[in-house]
């Protein structure tokens, strides 16, 4: 799979070659600023269109269907990626994400309203996991970033998905912060059996959280292009 | 935020239904006596003509005639009238009008028919004090055979005709009657009634004149032109008609400058503002659709709430209007007078006012949709 940018006459390119992400998998990309994590975890959140993609399937833990995710991309069949990500994907954005005229409750319910599931005691339970059953009739604004990422947190996993994919969850927050916030979540991610994919440039942090790195590869760098190759070690 | 936007919507929309309203009104009042009084329709020939059924019949079935009936001659369209049973026992002349069904002056009054059916004109009812029910006898005098000759006709009087129908002592009668009144005065037998004399004519009968009325003022011209094209002089009120018209037209251009450019204004301030609105909320929107939200279901949203917010904005300002429409036409009723409303506005205006909104709404909350639906959300997902 490729993506690749051109803009001001700039030019990205990310490959993917090949990657295999297994059910119940931790990993994380890791790479320098600008080296397209976020690239990669839109692609594989089904929200960024691939430039070019031979193969992308996904085969979500709860329906052991297998979907064809390039395919879904060229016959623009934005409903079904719509579905498939309300039902199997939580994600995490770098900061921010929650709607700001809804209560901290709502917020976390609403991936779950979405796909028609009870809403019953799920934002009590969440809010306890996470350390923020105060800030329920809170609306986002007044809570600190930390807490709004703990949120975040909530609301991705509050409709049980199978893949978590949180983009630098903790860039924003201290280091110390970050530390816990990770905790909190590889906590909740090993409990639940979900697949977690992280971005992070933070090397030493995913490393003591025990997830699996991949790197960006940078093959080439010049004035106005870069060319980033992301494979799985291991094949 | 809502609520402003409802606000803003309403003020704009206020001004310009007050100003279609004062058109509507101002114009309304200048043009109802035009549509209203049959006489700015009517076309009276000047002397006397000579016209015959068959141009009856071709007349009668254009379709800018309303109304179209032969006269006689004036002279033998006279009748000496009395009512029996009164006490004043006073007779007066009066002009024989003929009439038919869909006579524009006698309103919703039964016509004249037969011999014996009549309509008085005000004046000829006041002066023989005519009251309801109230028998009448006609008095007919000739000279024939070099002997004076009366024969006395009864009469039923079925109604009185409305003030404006005819200014003086007049009657309303069917065409047979006002021939056969002819036909007496000249002599002639006139079997149906019993009255003697030489034969009667056959159908080559020509009559000396007509009461016409056009379909509407609008036709006056026209009908006047074509008759005094074939030679026939007539008097008509076109002139007031064109002065009206004319003052409508130039009022009416003025209103619909005003009008158009609010109206375009407020187009593009209300759509802008929805515009502006989905703008705002595109962050919101890709983190709904990061969550897995449909993009129909939304695109759907800002277009309902657009939607919302122009219904809401519209009965704020209809019913401001209404409130600005009995101020306006207490104040001004004493400076125009007959109790006629300078604004107002028909339930059919409202709506097309509420048709003008919404469509913008939807339609600017559709465009900005669209857009929206374009936008890859992993960009706006990395704004701010
Ligand atoms: N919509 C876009 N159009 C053009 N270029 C883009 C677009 N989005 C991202 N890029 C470019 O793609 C490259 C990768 O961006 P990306 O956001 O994936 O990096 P990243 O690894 O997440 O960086 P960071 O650690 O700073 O978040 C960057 O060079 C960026 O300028
Ligand atoms: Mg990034």
């Amino acid at each position: 799979m490729v993506k690749s940018y051109e803009a001001g006459g700039t030019e990205f390119r990310l490959s993917v070659p090949r990657l295999d992400i297994l059910k119940g998998a931790k990993l994380a990309f890791v790479g320098e600023s600008g080296s397209g994590k976020s690239t990669l975890l839109e692609l594989l959140a089904m929200i960024l269109r691939p430039t070019e993609s031979k193969a992308f399937n996904f085969q979500p833990a709860a329906d052991g269907q297998i979907h064809d995710i390039a395919a879904a991309w060229e016959s623009a069949d934005a409903d079904h990626l719509s579905d498939l990500r309300s039902r199997h994907i939580g994600y995490v954005l770098q900061s921010g994400g929650l709607l700001p005229y809804l209560t901290v409750r709502d917020n976390i319910n609403l991936s779950r309203r979405l796909v028609h599931r009870s809403t019953e005691d799920v934002a009590e339970h969440w809010a306890e996991r996470l350390n923020i059953a105060a800030q329920l009739d809170k609306q986002p604004a007044k809570l600190s970033i930390g807490q709004r990422q703990r949120v975040a947190i909530a609301r991705s996993l509050a409709h049980d998905p199978s893949v978590l994919i949180a983009d630098e969850p903790t860039a924003s927050v201290d280091p110390l912060h970050a530390e816990r916030i990770m905790e909190l979540m590889i906590g909740l991610v090993d409990e639940l059996g979900v697949t977690l994919i992280v971005a992070s440039h933070a090397h030493r942090l995913m490393g003591r959280a025990g997830l699996q790195m991949i790197d960006h590869a940078i093959d080439a760098v010049s004035g106005n292009s870069m060319h980033v190759t992301v494979s799985d070690a291991s094949s | 935020m809502t609520s402003c936007f409802i606000l803003a919507l309403s003020a704009v929309l206020l001004p310009l239904l007050v100003l279609f309203g004062l058109k509507f009104g101002i114009i309304g009042n200048l043009l109802a006596p035009l549509e209203d009084d049959p006489r700015y329709r009517q076309i009276r020939p000047v002397g006397s003509g000579s016209f015959s059924s068959d141009w009856f019949d071709q007349m009668a079935a254009r379709d800018d005639v309303a109304f179209i009936v032969p006269r006689t001659r004036s002279i033998s369209a006279t009748m000496r009238l009395r009512l029996p049973d009164s006490e004043t026992g006073r007779i007066i002349s009066v002009e024989l009008i003929p009439s038919a069904a869909g006579d524009p002056v006698l309103g919703d009054l039964d016509p004249p028919s037969g011999f014996s059916s009549v309509l008085l004109s005000q004046d000829a009812a006041d002066k023989l004090a005519f009251a309801e029910g109230a028998g009448a006898e006609g008095i007919l005098s000739r000279t024939y055979k070099s002997q004076q000759e009366t024969v006395l006709l009864p009469l039923t009087v079925t109604g009185v005709a409305p003030a404006g129908a005819f200014e003086r002592d007049g009657m309303f009668v069917s065409h047979e009657l006002l021939v056969a009144v002819e036909d007496f005065l000249d002599g002639r037998a006139v079997p149906p009634l019993g009255w003697d004399g030489s034969p009667t004519q056959d159908d080559s009968r020509k009559f000396s004149g007509f009461r016409l009325y056009a379909r509407d003022p609008g036709d006056v011209a026209g009908l006047r032109r074509g008759l005094m094209a074939r030679g026939i002089d007539v008097r008509t009120r076109q002139a007031d008609i064109e002065l009206v018209q004319s003052l409508d037209r130039n009022l009416s251009i003025v209103f619909w400058i005003i009008a158009g450019i609010a109206a375009v204004g407020y187009g593009i301030s209300f759509g802008s503002s929805v515009w502006a609105n989905i703008e705002r909320k595109q962050r919101d929107f890709s983190v709904l659709r990061l969550t897995g939200f449909r993009t129909r279901g939304i695109v759907s949203f800002p277009i309902l709430q657009a939607l919302m917010t122009g219904v809401l904005g519209w009965a704020i300002a209809a019913v401001i209007y209404f409130f600005v429409q009995a101020g306006l036409n207490t104040l001004l009723a004493e400076s125009v007078g007959g109790g006629e409303a300078v604004c107002r506005l028909l339930p059919a205006h409202f709506m097309i006012a509420m048709l003008l909104t919404l469509s913008t709404a939807s339609a600017a909350a559709a465009l900005g949709g669209i857009r929206l639906a374009k936008l890859e959300p992993s960009l706006a997902l990395r704004e701010g």
